[in-house]
C-alpha cells in the first residue's frame, strides 16, 4: 500500500512537472533596424509582482568605460558600481525611464571600491559620468523577470515565459522604443524594426 | 615721430592686441588617443582643470596607470626587454599610435567705440604742428581672420614628453606665424638620484617662462597688460637716444633650459630656468650678435635666469582627498577647493648699442649693457567653480646713458614698472565661463614717452588701468565663443599749455573670437 502511494506521488509529480513545462514558452526574434545590442522585455503584468532577486550584477567603471555597457535587470535588483581606474569616477543619472524625478548622483569613491544602488522603477537608466562626460553606459529595470540582451546581430530569446498574453517592449540606445502584443504558447515569435 | 611711423606702430599694436593675444591651445590629439572629452583636462579650453594640471606635470601622461585608459596603443622603438640591454642597443622607446596633431582657427571681430574718432582729425599731439591731421588708422570694426595653428604634444615613453606649436598662418596670411613652444621635458630625471618622485625635471627647448599664470594658453582674448609690458625708457636729453630700451615682456618665449619640482593641483612647485637673453621682444635672433650700430639685438651670449616658487594648499579636510588629483565631492570628483601662494623672480640684461667715438675721436660701436629684473608675487583661491587670482610685479631696469661726447656711459637713474592684474572666473555653467578682471600697469616712462611713443592706449597719466568683464560658451566641449569689452580710462592726445588733456576721450573696445580646436 506505502509503495504504491509512493508511486502514485512520483507519478503525479512528474504529470505536474510535464504540465507546467508545456505552459511555459519562450518569446525569440531579431530586433533590426538599429546596431549592436538591444534589449527585450516583458511589460510589466496586471496584478502579478516577482520576487526581487537577490543577485547584485556588477558595472565596473574600467579605462573610461562603463563596462558592460548595457545590463538588463530585474526591478528591485541591486546593482553594485566598481571603480577599477586609478582616475576618479562618479555616477549617475538623469532619469529612470524617462522619469526626471528619479535623477541620482552617487558621488565619488576610490579605485577597488563599490557601491550599491537598488533600482524599484522600471524603465532604462542611462548612466553618466560628471568628470568624464564621454562615458555612457545603460541600465535597463525590467519590470518582469522575462528579458534578454540580444546579441550584436539583433537576435535574443527570453525563456520560461508563462503561457499568456504580453506585451514585449524593445529598447536600444538612441531608438524609440517599440512595443507589441504577443501571445506566448510554447515557442513565439516577435520581431521589431526600431528607428530613431 | 613721423605720421608714417605712428601709423604702421599703432597697426602693429593692434594687431598684436587683436591677434597675437589669447594663444591659447587645447589638444584634441589627447581626445583621440585616450578616447576621452576635451573637459576630462580643461575647464572652459585652455584652462586646466586639477586633472589636466596632473596630466601636464606627468609628462602628457594619465598619472596613474596610463596605459590602462590608451585607446591606440602607441608604437614600440624596440622591445621593452632590450632595456636590459641596455648600453649595448638603443634604449626602447615608443611613439604615439597615432599622429598627435591638433588644429586650431580662431575669428575675431572688434568694435572700438565711437569716440576713439577723437584721434582723427585735427587732434594738436604734443610735439607736433599744430593742425597736423591724422588718417583714420584703426577701424572701428573690424572682422579680422585670427590663427590657424598645428600643435603636437605626447610622450615617446621613459618619462619624456614633447610639444611643438606653429602658427601657420596669422591673421589670413600665410606661412607668417611662428614657432610657439617647441620642447622636451624628461619628467622625474631626479628618480635616478633617489629624489622624491616628481622632485626634479627638465625641459629643453622654446617654452613660455613658467609664470605664475599663463599667457600663452590663457582663456583671455586680450593678454595681461603687466605680462605685455616692455621698459622703454624715456630719451636720454643729452642726445635724444632711449635711455632704457628693454623690448623683454614677460610673455616673450624663452630659449633654454629648465628645471623644475613639484605639483600644480597640489603642495610645492618650483622652476628655475636659464634662458636666451632676450631682449629683442622675440625669440634671439641669430647670430647673436649683430654689428649693426645704432640698432637694438640680442646679445645671446648671456644667460638671463628665471626663477618660481609656489605653494598651494588644498583645503579639503579628509586628508586622502587633499592628496589626490582631484577632490572627492559629494556628487563627484571636483576641483579642489585651494589657496596658492607663489613668488617668481627674473634676472636678466639688455643690450644697446651706439655709434659712439673713441677717445681720440674715431668711430665705434659703443655697448650698453643693462642689467634689469622682475619680480613679484601671485595669489589664486578656488572654491569649486569660482577662481580668484592675481599678480603683482615689480620692474627694475638700470639705466645706462650715453654722455654727451659719445665716448662712453654715466649711470641715470633707474627705470622702473610695476603693475599687476586680478581677475575671478566663475564656472556659472560647465559651458558659460564669466570673467571679471582688473588690469594696472605704473611706468612713468609711459607717461613720458606718451603719443610720441605711438603707443595709442597711452595713459594721461603714468597709470594705466583696464577693466575687462568677459563671458565665453563653449558650443562644444571643442568650439567656443568669447566676448570681451574692455573700459579703459580717460586719455588725450592733445594737451593745453599747462598740459592739461583737452578733449579727453576713451578707447573702450569690444571684442568677440569664435575658435574651434580639432
Amino acid at each position: 500500500m506505502k509503495r504504491t502511494l509512493i508511486s502514485m506521488m512520483m507519478v503525479g509529480t512528474v504529470v505536474m512537472m510535464l504540465s507546467l513545462a508545456a505552459s511555459a514558452g519562450t518569446i525569440s526574434g531579431k530586433v533590426s533596424g538599429v546596431s549592436g545590442e538591444s534589449v527585450v522585455y516583458v511589460e510589466a503584468v496586471a496584478g502579478k509582482t516577482f520576487p526581487a532577486p537577490t543577485a547584485k550584477p556588477v558595472i565596473d567603471q574600467k579605462g573610461l568605460m562603463f563596462q558592460p555597457h548595457i545590463v538588463v535587470v530585474e526591478q528591485g535588483t541591486t546593482v553594485e558600481f566598481l571603480n577599477s581606474d586609478k582616475v576618479a569616477h562618479n555616477v549617475f543619472w538623469p532619469s529612470v525611464g524617462g522619469n526626471k524625478k528619479l535623477t541620482h548622483n552617487l558621488g565619488t569613491w576610490p579605485q577597488g571600491e563599490k557601491r550599491p544602488f537598488k533600482f524599484d522603477n522600471a524603465g532604462a537608466v542611462p548612466l553618466l559620468c560628471n568628470v568624464h562626460p564621454e562615458m555612457a553606459g545603460y541600465i535597463v529595470v525590467s519590470p518582469t523577470p522575462y528579458f534578454a540582451l540580444t546579441d550584436k546581430s539583433g537576435e535574443y530569446k527570453i525563456e520560461n515565459v508563462p503561457d499568456g498574453s504580453y506585451t514585449v517592449v524593445a529598447w536600444h540606445e538612441g531608438a524609440k522604443n517599440q512595443s507589441k502584443p504577443v501571445s506566448v504558447a510554447g515557442d513565439s515569435k516577435a520581431d521589431f524594426t526600431l528607428s530613431k | 615721430m613721423d605720421v608714417g611711423r605712428r601709423i604702421s606702430v599703432i597697426f602693429s599694436f593692434v594687431v598684436i592686441v587683436i591677434l597675437l593675444t589669447g594663444s591659447s591651445y587645447a589638444i584634441p590629439a589627447f581626445s583621440r588617443q585616450y578616447g576621452t572629452s576635451c573637459t576630462t583636462c580643461h575647464i572652459d579650453f585652455p584652462k586646466l582643470n586639477d586633472f589636466g594640471k596632473a596630466f601636464k606635470d606627468a609628462g602628457f601622461k594619465f598619472p596613474k596607470g596610463d596605459e590602462d585608459f590608451i585607446k591606440v596603443p602607441p608604437i614600440m622603438l624596440g622591445a621593452p626587454a632590450q632595456k636590459d640591454m641596455w648600453p649595448h642597443v638603443i634604449y626602447p622607446g615608443t611613439i604615439p599610435g597615432l599622429p598627435q596633431i591638433g588644429l586650431r582657427y580662431n575669428q575675431f571681430f572688434q568694435y572700438t567705440s565711437g569716440n576713439a574718432n577723437n584721434y582723427y582729425g585735427s587732434q594738436v599731439l604734443p610735439g607736433s604742428t599744430p593742425g597736423s591731421a591724422l588718417p583714420p588708422t584703426i577701424p572701428r570694426t573690424d572682422f579680422q581672420a585670427g590663427y590657424f595653428s598645428i600643435f603636437m604634444a605626447g610622450n615617446f615613453g621613459s618619462d619624456i614628453a614633447f610639444w611643438v606649436d606653429d602658427d601657420l598662418s596669422v591673421s589670413g596670411a600665410n606661412a607668417n606665424g611662428a614657432l610657439g613652444d617647441g620642447y622636451l621635458r624628461f619628467v622625474n630625471i631626479g628618480r635616478f638620484l633617489k629624489l622624491p618622485t616628481d622632485a626634479f625635471t627638465v625641459k629643453v627647448g622654446q617654452f613660455e617662462l613658467d609664470l605664475p599664470f599663463t599667457q600663452a594658453r590663457s582663456i583671455n582674448i586680450s593678454p595681461y597688460d603687466i605680462y605685455t609690458q616692455a621698459n622703454i625708457g624715456a630719451a636720454n636729453p643729452a642726445n635724444g637716444l632711449p635711455s632704457v630700451n628693454n623690448q623683454f615682456s614677460m610673455q616673450d618665449g624663452a630659449q633654454g633650459i629648465e628645471f623644475s619640482g613639484g605639483h600644480q593641483y597640489g603642495g610645492y612647485h618650483y622652476s628655475l630656468a636659464v634662458v636666451n637673453q632676450n631682449t629683442s621682444g622675440g625669440a634671439a635672433a641669430a647670430p647673436p650678435n649683430v654689428d649693426t650700430p645704432s640698432a637694438f639685438f640680442s646679445d645671446s651670449n648671456y644667460k638671463d635666469v628665471y626663477g618660481r616658487f609656489s605653494y598651494r594648499f588644498n583645503l579639503e579636510k579628509d586628508p586622502a582627498s587633499r592628496h589626490d588629483v582631484q577632490a572627492a565631492g559629494a556628487t563627484g570628483p571636483r576641483d579642489h577647493t585651494y589657496l596658492s601662494l607663489g613668488t617668481f623672480f627674473f634676472k636678466g640684461r639688455s643690450v644697446q648699442r651706439f655709434s659712439g667715438l673713441t677717445g681720440g675721436g674715431a668711430a665705434e660701436v659703443l655697448t650698453a649693457r643693462e642689467p634689469f629684473y622682475r619680480v613679484g608675487g601671485d595669489f589664486s583661491f578656488n572654491y569649486r567653480t569660482f577662481n580668484l587670482f592675481g599678480l603683482y610685479m615689480y620692474a627694475h631696469d638700470q639705466n645706462v646713458l650715453l654722455n654727451s661726447g659719445f665716448t662712453g656711459f654715466g649711470n641715470g637713474d633707474p627705470v622702473k614698472f610695476n603693475g599687476g592684474f586680478l581677475e575671478a572666473d566663475y564656472l556659472a555653467l560647465p559651458w558659460v565661463m564669466a570673467i571679471m578682471r582688473y588690469d594696472h600697469v605704473q611706468s612713468t616712462s609711459d607717461f613720458l614717452n606718451g603719443a610720441s611713443s605711438g603707443n595709442y592706449y597711452s595713459p594721461v597719466g603714468s597709470s594705466r588701468d583696464r577693466v575687462t568683464p568677459g563671458v565665453q560658451f563653449l558650443i562644444h566641449a571643442n568650439i567656443k565663443t568669447s566676448f570681451e569689452y574692455q573700459f579703459r580710462p580717460r586719455q588725450a592726445l592733445a594737451y593745453d599749455q599747462n598740459g592739461k588733456p583737452l578733449n579727453s576721450f576713451r578707447t573702450n573696445t569690444a571684442t568677440g573670437a569664435l575658435e574651434f580646436v580639432y
